[in-house]
């Protein structure tokens, strides 16, 4: 080996690329950008000004904070549904105005007067409400009509009470609180802020109501037709704004008594700005409560420090706009771009080396030696079964096998023509077991584990495993459950491809060459899953050897065959049956001598395996080219390969042309015949196996010939 | 030859040097001098207007800068653009940086109330300039609105009024409803009108010192009152649209104006030459500027206990009217620029 090729080894082996795509894909990434905005404002504003972080303007700062807080609270549950609210600036001078006239001058109870003002911003909310959601006027013209009309009674308030108000003055200590005090030194704003971010964190991303929020907001026909009271829905996010509005409102009236006609003015550009700088997106659907908190901070950190440096007048406002029309340009491009980025991203290709590629020419002495032996086939359900990727019979000889539909198809014996759909799953199932009871277990791409009763009953056994501490991608979620087998105590063993790509994907998981599988253990009596053996290349067939001890399983990318121990004396030892297959193993399955059976689904080509010992040449393809063009294993061809306990290879069986079964991704040996599925095939194979066992039934010989 | 020459320029550098030292080391103290120049030396003064880039506040700015520049200390102002809010924010800024003296010039009445308190608390003295708060500083320069009230009111009731033989219906063109101004100076008009029941307010609505609105509110209030008698105005800059409106309806012989304001020449004597305003109430911004720099001289100088002993400086009020109106009557910023303060 070159020692530029140890190197590439060692460089591949210890430094994690996949991360970078990983964390890139976590939905919390959109917040990073704004995290790291508000990292650069602190930093700039701290070098131009030395007093900046100083506690006594950071205290000052954070009493309007809460201010803010409060109002973009309402704002993002608004925007989350899709809407906007432009009317809070003037909401929010009405309640001040009403707040200082109901609490300031008539000196009102506090318990009596808040929610007052509340209800004052909350009645403006619910005719913007009505207006937007039930008689479906655009939310950007309502709220900014409203916004003109709002401002228009407070200048009349203001004209009418002005004078009142100017000489108004609630001594009592709760409204001193408001308005000065603080708990351990956090302003009594900033702690009802926060009390309500994190409600508001709760109901939006674990209730009932920021689901439909969001569904609304994502697309408002399906959250309809998904049954979501839309109208009301949206209303309600206006009154909420609204209602907080009027809160914020409150304790602004508290620390200015200010009953100036510039309250609020603007208002309603800031807190757009703080929304969309945090990374909620006007077009709905997107954002979070903390993307909010940051957002509001930037824009506020920026508006007192521009204050703050004695910047002309409208500098402020000026800044404020290009912020805003920045943030709305990331948005935009952000949302667009995002996938895109994600998708060059995520593919990390890792060293990989396979040993030389067996010779498979016809006539030569290898055991891969080409022939015709499954040339003319018989073929079961031509035409009409779309995907059948494992096929498996019941003690009465129905077939079963699996479809792209999400269906479980039933083929009636003995001649296996008629059929029925037995039970419907809703994901393609891939691989398929009968337990000793006569259920039939199957793995469901994107699913997980499921279990059909002989009466059709589907149960979900799971489509979780414990989370592995270090991972990155959650890897509790099963993703690609692909094929399984069941030991004599009843406990499921069932692979799954890979934790890193969706069952489309499967494919661009060769890319990486990395081991991205791994193989659960299923535990009827706990009803829950364990990860067993992580990190192996596309782990695929799993056969429970005679012995129940011990388990054989293909990994698809590795091209070889272990065996593995999970119970008895050598418990926990793995040891390799078969290296260097010239293909790509599939399912295995027992053969009626005691040997077992192997689909090859695609054929190794020497490129391919010059290319999985170059990552750096796989990360430029995955870069620089379209998908449609990137080098993939070749999935043309395959064979069904013989070969016992030992790893001898005893028989192999090809289709040269590969007319009928040009991609083999399981086999299936009943009464003398080995059954051929494939996962983009249109059929089920029918191979007479000279000279078996014409009574063998793989059912029987693991569960026991029954009555 | 290089060499000497050197040490030629070289000597005489160093008599130049000596004999200016001379000259400015010891300048004359009859007392009371030197000490006054080198308290006052270095100080830090901070300057939170209602907003820059109108006469009132770039005039005080400049008598400020004028003093400042003179006597060695700095004045650093911070413009919250008519924003409370912003405004209390820059105020709440310069607390926490400890200038000597902050000057406030609230927008409004309230607002500032926990502001001067804390700044005080703060060991920082305070000067209200013009428009004070509900809590006293340590100083206020500016006008009494009370009394600015009152000499508007007469000029309008002088002119409406009983013994002029008009119909008694005014109108008052009022602005931000919470100003010092506009409170204070509205019980001054309640007072001065109740005394006076011939006259009838006909209208009364505030233009927030836009003269754009208020340009339209007084058309609207003409249309209305075609017999409209007297108009009273509240401040210059918001007046102009009021009197533009008048012009437009060609009142001006009919309807008597009365405004108030800082004195400029653009804004109070060009407007009563040409008839605009038929009388003005000046509280002439060179005089408050001169005041404002003599309390914090005074300040920077006897350094009382923040809010120990508040004093004020209400600025002497002006009537103008076409009949009185001098050169000296008005005053220019270019001129307070160079050398006012």
């Amino acid at each position: 080996m070159a020692s530029s090729e140890t190197w590439t080894r060692w460089r591949y082996r210890y430094i994690p690329d996949k991360f970078v795509g990983e964390i890139l894909s976590k939905s919390w990434i959109d917040t990073l950008i704004p995290v790291m905005i508000l990292a650069g404002v602190v930093t700039v504003f701290s070098i131009a000004m030395p007093g900046f972080l100083a506690a006594s303007s950071l205290s000052d700062i954070a009493r309007i904070y809460g201010e803010y807080l409060i109002i973009i609270v309402g704002i993002t549950v608004v925007m989350m549904a899709g809407g906007i609210d432009l009317t809070v600036g003037s909401t929010f001078a009405l309640c001040n105005l009403v707040a200082l006239l109901v609490i300031n001058s008539m000196e009102v109870n506090l318990a009596l007067g808040i929610p007052a003002v509340m209800l004052v911003g909350g009645l403006v909310g619910l005719i913007n409400g009505v207006l937007i959601g039930y008689l479906g006027m655009r939310a950007f013209l309502t709220t900014l009509v409203m916004l003109i009309l709002i401002r228009a009674v407070v200048d009349q308030g203001l004209l009418d009470y002005g004078q009142v108000i100017a000489r108004g003055f609630n001594a009592s200590a709760t409204w001193e609180f408001m308005a000065i005090g603080d708990v351990f030194g956090v302003p009594s704003s900033l702690v009802v802020a926060v009390v309500i971010a994190i409600v508001g964190h709760i109901v939006l991303t674990r209730m009932r109501f920021g689901w439909h929020v969001s569904a609304v907001g994502g697309s408002r026909r399906s959250a309809y037709n998904a049954g979501i009271r839309v109208k009301r829905t949206i209303c309600a996010t206006y009154v909420l704004s609204g209602l907080l509005t009027g809160l914020a409102a409150t304790f602004y009236a508290a620390r200015m008594s200010s009953a100036s006609a510039d309250v609020g003015k603007g208002l309603e550009v800031t807190m757009l700005t703080a929304a969309v700088l945090g990374g909620i997106s006007l077009g709905g659907g997107r954002g979070s409560i903390t993307k909010a908190v940051i957002g509001a901070m930037i824009v506020l950190l920026v508006q007192n420090s521009l204050i703050r440096m004695g910047l002309s007048s409208g500098t402020s406002s000026l800044v404020l706009g290009l912020l805003l029309l920045a943030a709305v340009a990331v948005d935009v491009r952000w949302v667009k771009n995002r996938h895109k980025v994600l998708a060059r991203a995520y593919v990390s290709p890792t060293y990989f080396r396979l040993p030389p590629l067996p010779e498979t020419a016809a006539g030569s002495d290898s055991d891969y030696a080409l022939n015709d032996k499954l040339r003319g086939v018989e073929a079961i359900g031509l035409g009409e079964l779309d995907g059948p990727e494992d096929v498996i019979f019941d003690q009465n000889d129905n077939l079963y096998c699996g479809s792209r539909h999400g269906d479980v198809i039933r083929f009636f014996a003995p001649d296996h023509k008629r059929w029925e759909v037995f039970a419907h799953i809703g994901g393609h199932p891939l691989g398929f077991a009968f337990d000793r009871e006569g259920n039939l277990h199957t793995c469901v791409g994107g699913m997980g584990l499921f279990r059909i009763s002989p009466a059709g009953e589907v149960t979900k056994l799971s489509d979780e495993t414990n989370r592995s501490l270090l991972s990155i991608v959650d890897d509790s979620r099963l993703r690609l459950a692909d094929d399984l087998d069941i030991a004599p105590d009843g406990k499921v063993y069932f692979s799954e491809a890979t934790v890193r790509y969706e069952m489309y994907d499967w494919m661009v998981d060769a890319l990486e060459g990395r081991g991205n599988g791994r193989i659960i253990c299923y535990d009827p009596k706990t009803n829950s899953s364990r990860t067993m053996l992580p990190d192996l290349q596309l782990p695929n067939g799993i056969c429970v050897e005679k012995g129940g001890q011990s388990l054989l399983f293909a990994e698809t990318w590795g091209c070889r065959i272990t065996r593995w121990y999970f119970d008895g004396p050598n418990k926990g030892r793995k040891e390799i049956v078969v290296d260097n297959l010239p293909g790509y193993p599939d399912n295995i399955n027992r053969a009626s001598d005691g040997s077992y059976w192997c689909a090859l689904c695609g054929m190794r080509a020497p490129v391919f395996d010059l290319a999985l010992r170059m990552p750096d040449f796989r990360r430029r393809m995955v870069r620089k080219v379209g998908r449609d063009d990137w080098l993939y294993p070749n999935m043309n061809t395959g064979c069904v390969i013989k070969f016992d306990a030992d790893g001898n290879i005893l028989d192999v069986l090809w289709d040269l042309g590969g007319e009928a079964h040009p991609m083999i991704t399981s086999i299936r040996e009943h009464k003398g015949w080995l059954y051929l599925g494939g996962i983009y095939n249109n059929r089920v194979g029918k191979y007479r196996i000279p000279g078996a066992d014409p009574n063998w039934t793989s059912l029987d010989d693991y569960w026991g010939e029954r009555a | 030859m290089p060499a000497m020459k050197l040490l030629k320029a070289m000597a005489a550098a160093a008599v130049l040097t000596a004999a200016t030292g001379a000259a400015v080391s010891e300048p004359y103290d009859d007392g009371q001098s030197k000490t006054y120049y080198e308290t006052v030396k270095g100080k830090k003064v901070a300057f939170v207007p209602l907003s820059m880039g109108f006469d009132l506040t770039e005039g005080w700015n400049a008598g400020l800068q004028n003093q400042a520049r003179a006597l060695g200390y700095t004045v650093e102002v911070r413009d919250p653009n008519w924003n409370v809010e912003a405004g209390v924010q820059a105020a709440n800024g310069f607390i926490a940086d400890k200038p000597d003296v902050l000057i406030l010039h609230p927008l409004d009445q309230q607002a500032y109330n926990r502001v001067v308190p804390r700044a005080l608390a703060a060991g920082i003295n305070v000067i209200q300039i013009n428009m004070k708060s509900v809590t006293n500083g340590d100083a206020f320069v500016g006008a009494d609105w009370y009394d600015l009230g009152v000499k508007q009111a007469e000029a309008v009731v002088a002119a409406c009024g009983k013994d002029s033989g008009k119909n008694g219906k005014i109108a008052i063109v009022t602005g931000q409803a919470a100003t010092p101004t506009i409170v204070i100076g509205n019980m001054a008009f309640d007072d001065v009108f109740g005394q006076h029941p011939e006259i009838q307010i006909v209208a009364r609505q505030s233009a927030d010192f836009d003269p754009a609105k208020a340009q339209a509110i007084t058309s609207t209030i003409l249309k209305q009152n075609p017999d409209l008698c007297g108009i009273v105005g509240v401040w210059d800059g918001q007046d102009s649209g009021t009197a533009a409106a008048i012009r437009e309806a060609n009142m001006q012989d009919q309807v008597f104006f009365v405004s108030s304001g800082g004195g400029s020449k653009a804004a109070a004597c060009d407007n009563i030459e040409n008839g605009s305003f038929d009388a003005y109430v000046s509280y002439d911004v060179p005089g408050q500027a001169r005041d404002l720099n003599a309390a914090l001289k005074i300040l920077l100088q006897t350094k009382p206990e923040p809010g120990s002993n508040p004093f004020a400086l209400y600025t002497p009020l002006k009537v103008l009217t076409k009949d009185n109106l001098t050169p000296s009557s008005c005053w220019k910023l270019e001129e307070l620029k160079a050398m006012g303060g």
